[in-house]
């Protein structure tokens, strides 16, 4: 029983680690764009294919073809950032909500035309035989994907908080007339910040499209509880996504596991309806006066 | 007005007569789409035109489509009476939705009703017994009226039946969005906290909004169950959403003909696009980027300004409502105000501390102190912009502690605020037009139908706004944009947005700021109009000319605490005051 239940909860950690990964992502680029990114679940899909056309297809180094995939959806992020949201920067927040939304269809459209439709699998590099630790049996690759994950956070945690360009990001997002008038180039902050979100949904999708399955609308519902995760959280802050993604995560699984697999994606909702009966503005949000 | 008549009856015949024209029931079929997705649109536009983008709205479609369908399948009941009560129950879903999510604006509520959809979507797919889940619910039966003789067979049919829907539902929103309805949704996107002090509800009119358009989107999905006979859980699709969103953003949110236009352009899109095969959807999205990226308000927005460039716009220079006495129009019973004991704490700090202050009728009273004395504080407590930890704030004797703001505003005591105290994209006269929301005395109904006694209303409000307008020194700028006032001019604008609700008390918080000398004086002038007019005034101000000239009674506080009180002399000899404001200076240089 115990056995059984500490099986679900790190299951439900390591895929959670994927979803903290897509909400730090999303909720860094609301916080200082105020964009809401509906083409996140475009940027995740798009590590899974990248690196499944990188390793699968090309045989690159499973590991370098992983780093490459990132940064590839990096700098389509960056691309998307420059042609598309700078120019949409001073309109009302459902314009560049609906242009992300556009661009999903196109991105989503194009995976289909460059890679058909069927679900594929990446033949990683790992052992198919699980790791067992006493009752607890973990295939390798999720280990990979589990440590990967965390050390993507923590490496965020620290950009964010002492570098350059996190120290400018932080200023952004707390006041960004203010940033800018100290010298901070917004501009740059605001590409950087909207390649960043992309490259970690990048790596999501990548981790989880190595340990799952690969196909073109993989990123809908991963969009969708990257959302979840977002609102848990608290829309704009960083240790919030963390804390959503893993509570999503082990939820998600435990209600699999003893509730209904049929309604595992719909728990992340539910709990968001809950939590709002309490806490309307999020676990850690701040609560919002009026203007 | 005369002109619109016409035009409406022109394309209601247009409307009537296309399948005696040779449209064939393909086109009749995408017609038919059209308008089922207007109804969608349509019910979208309304929440939106209050800021609220609800991006679960295929959910209510698809709750209507089910619950119709169940219905007259389970029940063998005629959908005649099937469709509306499955519209009725969505807007009563709508509602409930409404209660939990209403208070939540902007990303957050889009994104709680995107996650609402989706467990819709996972309900109907999973519970097998009431939805038969992925394998849809087959055999629903074909509308009738009332007996299965009756039964609308051909395409011709059902577009004679989407005819009328959708012209109800474009009477219904626009008598909405015409009236004083859709001025306060907008004011609410545009100035919520004004809106409020203004005595517009937005948790009433949101809510409005909510239940019209989820209840039209419950009749939307009602008719497309008996029409096309088959229901799957696809219709949950958040494409579905998407496709509504884009209809009415690149129509034109927040114009009538906006979802209309948007909904039949949009429609044929994709159709057009079908020769494009495999390429389709992602020409769609570029399609769609584009709209978005370069016409961001919308085609039935640039359609009219292309009109109204072609036709010169119309200018008109000429002092409005000059005719009004300002009698006519300020008028206060001068209730009196007192704060008792009043303490707000922000952490462990009180910015407001043991406050008590009283204002008398006709009196002009100032809350003088240096920058973060907790004024601004004090007033928001006032008028239930804060909640005060401690004390009681009466208005003429009863207790209005902890009333939200647009309770506060009906009972007469109206604020202007410090910086934004206008409706920016609002023209002046709209801005009043909506600030008279309080005096407003008939029902919905009446609106919608266009009653007499709602003409006449719209008539004397309208009269109203123009006469203060004219009354604050603004009669020649009626039609200009408030953000395209100058400072000066958008404080005589907040005033006169303060006054329209014939309020009995009047906070001013800082109406002279960025004000110059000339215009403070005639600021001035107007607040003693006001007062003689039996108004109680109490305003906050730094400008010490203006305290000292024109209050009959000054309270100084210092970090929250009330450290003076007394007549303008007195304070200026006060000593403690003259300690708090050492180092700045300015209450005895200016003076």
């Amino acid at each position: 029983m115990l056995a059984e239940l500490v099986q679900h909860i790190v299951n439900g950690l390591i895929v959670g680690g994927g979803y903290a990964l897509m909400g730090i992502g999303l909720t860094l680029i609301f916080g200082i764009m105020r964009v809401v990114n509906f083409a996140h679940g475009e940027f995740f899909m798009m590590g899974a294919f990248f690196l499944f056309t990188l390793f699968s297809l090309w045989g690159v180094n499973f590991f370098l073809a992983s780093v490459l995939s990132v940064i590839g959806v990096g700098l389509v992020g960056a691309v998307v950032e420059r042609v598309i949201l700078r120019r949409l920067r001073l309109q009302p927040i459902e314009i560049p909500m609906l242009a992300t939304v556009a661009l999903s269809v196109i991105i989503q459209n194009a995976a289909i035309l460059l890679w058909d439709p069927s679900p594929k699998t990446i033949r990683h590099v790992f052992s198919p035989l699980p790791l067992t630790l006493g009752p607890i049996h973990v295939v390798s690759i999720r280990i990979f994907a589990g440590l990967v994950a965390v050390a993507l956070i923590l490496g965020s945690h620290l950009l964010i908080q002492k570098t350059r360009i996190g120290r400018a990001m932080r200023a952004t997002f707390q006041d960004t007339d203010m940033a800018r008038l100290t010298g901070v180039d917004v501009d740059k902050v605001y590409m950087f910040t909207f390649a960043f979100g992309a490259a970690l949904a990048g790596a999501s999708g990548a981790l989880l499209g190595a340990v799952f399955w690969v196909y073109p609308a993989m990123g809908d519902l991963a969009a969708l509880k990257s959302f979840a995760v977002v609102i848990m959280g608290g829309l704009g802050n960083f240790l919030g996504a963390i804390v959503g993604g893993l509570l999503l995560g082990v939820s998600e699984s435990l209600g699999a596991g003893y509730i209904s697999s049929g309604y595992k994606d719909a728990i992340g909702f539910v709990l968001i309806i809950l939590l709002l009966l309490w806490r309307p503005q999020g676990l850690f949000g701040k609560k919002v006066i009026h203007r | 007005m005369r002109s619109r008549a016409v035009w409406s009856a022109v394309l209601a015949g247009v409307v009537l007569a296309l399948p005696f024209l040779g449209v064939d029931d393909y086109y009749l079929h995408l017609l038919i789409m059209a308008g089922l997705f207007f109804l969608l649109a349509a019910g979208m536009n309304l929440l939106l035109t209050a800021g609220q983008l609800n991006l679960g709205h295929t959910a209510f479609f698809g709750i209507g489509a089910y619950a119709s369908a169940l219905l007259s399948l389970h029940f063998s009941l005629s959908p005649l009476w099937t469709l509306p009560t499955a519209a009725a129950f969505t807007g009563f879903v709508g509602y409930l939705l409404g209660r939990l999510t209403l208070k939540l604006r902007g990303a957050y509520f889009v994104l709680v009703t995107v996650g609402f959809a989706e467990v819709i979507r996972l309900v109907a797919t999973n519970w097998m017994d009431l939805t038969q889940g992925p394998m849809g619910l087959a055999g629903v039966p074909p509308f009738n009226l009332g007996t299965e003789r009756w039964t609308l067979v051909s395409k011709r049919d059902y577009y004679y039946l989407m005819a009328v829907t959708a012209g109800g539902t474009l009477f219904l929103t626009s008598r909405l969005l015409g009236s004083r309805v859709g001025r306060a949704l907008a004011a609410i996107q545009s100035n919520e906290s004004l809106a409020e002090s203004s005595g517009i509800s937005a948790y009433t009119h949101t809510m409005l909004a909510m239940v019209v358009s989820c209840t039209l989107a419950g009749a939307a999905g009602g008719f497309y169950a008996h029409y096309i006979t088959f229901l799957s859980p696809e219709l949950f699709g958040f494409q579905n959403t998407v496709t509504m969103a884009v209809m009415v953003v690149a129509g034109g949110q927040g114009m009538v003909l906006g979802p209309a236009v948007g909904s039949l352009v949009f429609t044929f899109v994709p159709e057009l696009l079908r020769m494009a095969t495999f390429y389709r959807m992602l020409l769609y999205g570029v399609i769609l980027l584009l709209v978005v990226m370069y016409m961001p308000r919308g085609l039935v927005f640039y359609l009219k300004a292309l009109l109204r460039g072609r036709a010169g716009a119309p200018v008109s220079s000429e002092d409005a409502g000059a005719g009004f006495a300002p009698e006519a129009l300020v008028h206060g019973d001068s209730a009196a105000l007192a704060v008792r004991g009043v303490t707000v704490r922000f952490g462990g700090l009180a910015a407001v501390d043991d406050l008590s202050l009283g204002l008398g009728r006709g009196e002009i009273l100032a809350l003088i102190g240096p920058n973060g004395a907790g004024k601004s504080t004090a007033f928001n407590v006032i008028t239930g912009f804060q909640a005060a930890d401690a004390g009681r704030v009466e208005f003429d004797g009863a207790d209005i502690t902890g009333l939200p703001p647009y309770r506060i505003a009906e009972r007469g005591l109206v604020r202007m605020f410090q910086r934004t105290s206008v409706f920016p994209e609002a023209p002046a006269l709209a801005n009043v037009l909506t600030a008279c929301h309080r005096l407003a005395r008939t029902r919905l109904w009446e609106l919608i139908f266009l009653t007499h006694a709602y003409r006449e209303e719209e008539r004397r409000h309208r009269e109203r706004a123009l006469g203060l307008l004219h009354f604050v020194g603004l009669g020649r700028k009626v039609g200009e944009a408030a953000k395209n006032l100058s400072c000066g001019e958008q404080r005589l604008l907040g005033l006169a947005i303060a006054l329209a609700p014939d309020p009995s008390v009047l906070l001013l918080d800082e109406p002279a700021a960025g004000l110059n000398a000339v215009e403070t004086g005639e600021l001035m002038h107007l607040i003693e109009t006001i007062r003689g007019r039996g108004l109680s005034v109490l305003l906050v101000e730094h400008d010490m000319k203006l305290v000292m000239g024109l209050c009959d009674r000054v309270v100084v506080l210092n970090y929250g605490v009330r450290i003076a009180e007394g007549t303008p002399a007195e304070i200026q000899r006060h000593p403690e005051v003259v300690r708090a404001y050492l180092g700045s200076g300015e209450i005895l240089a200016d003076a």
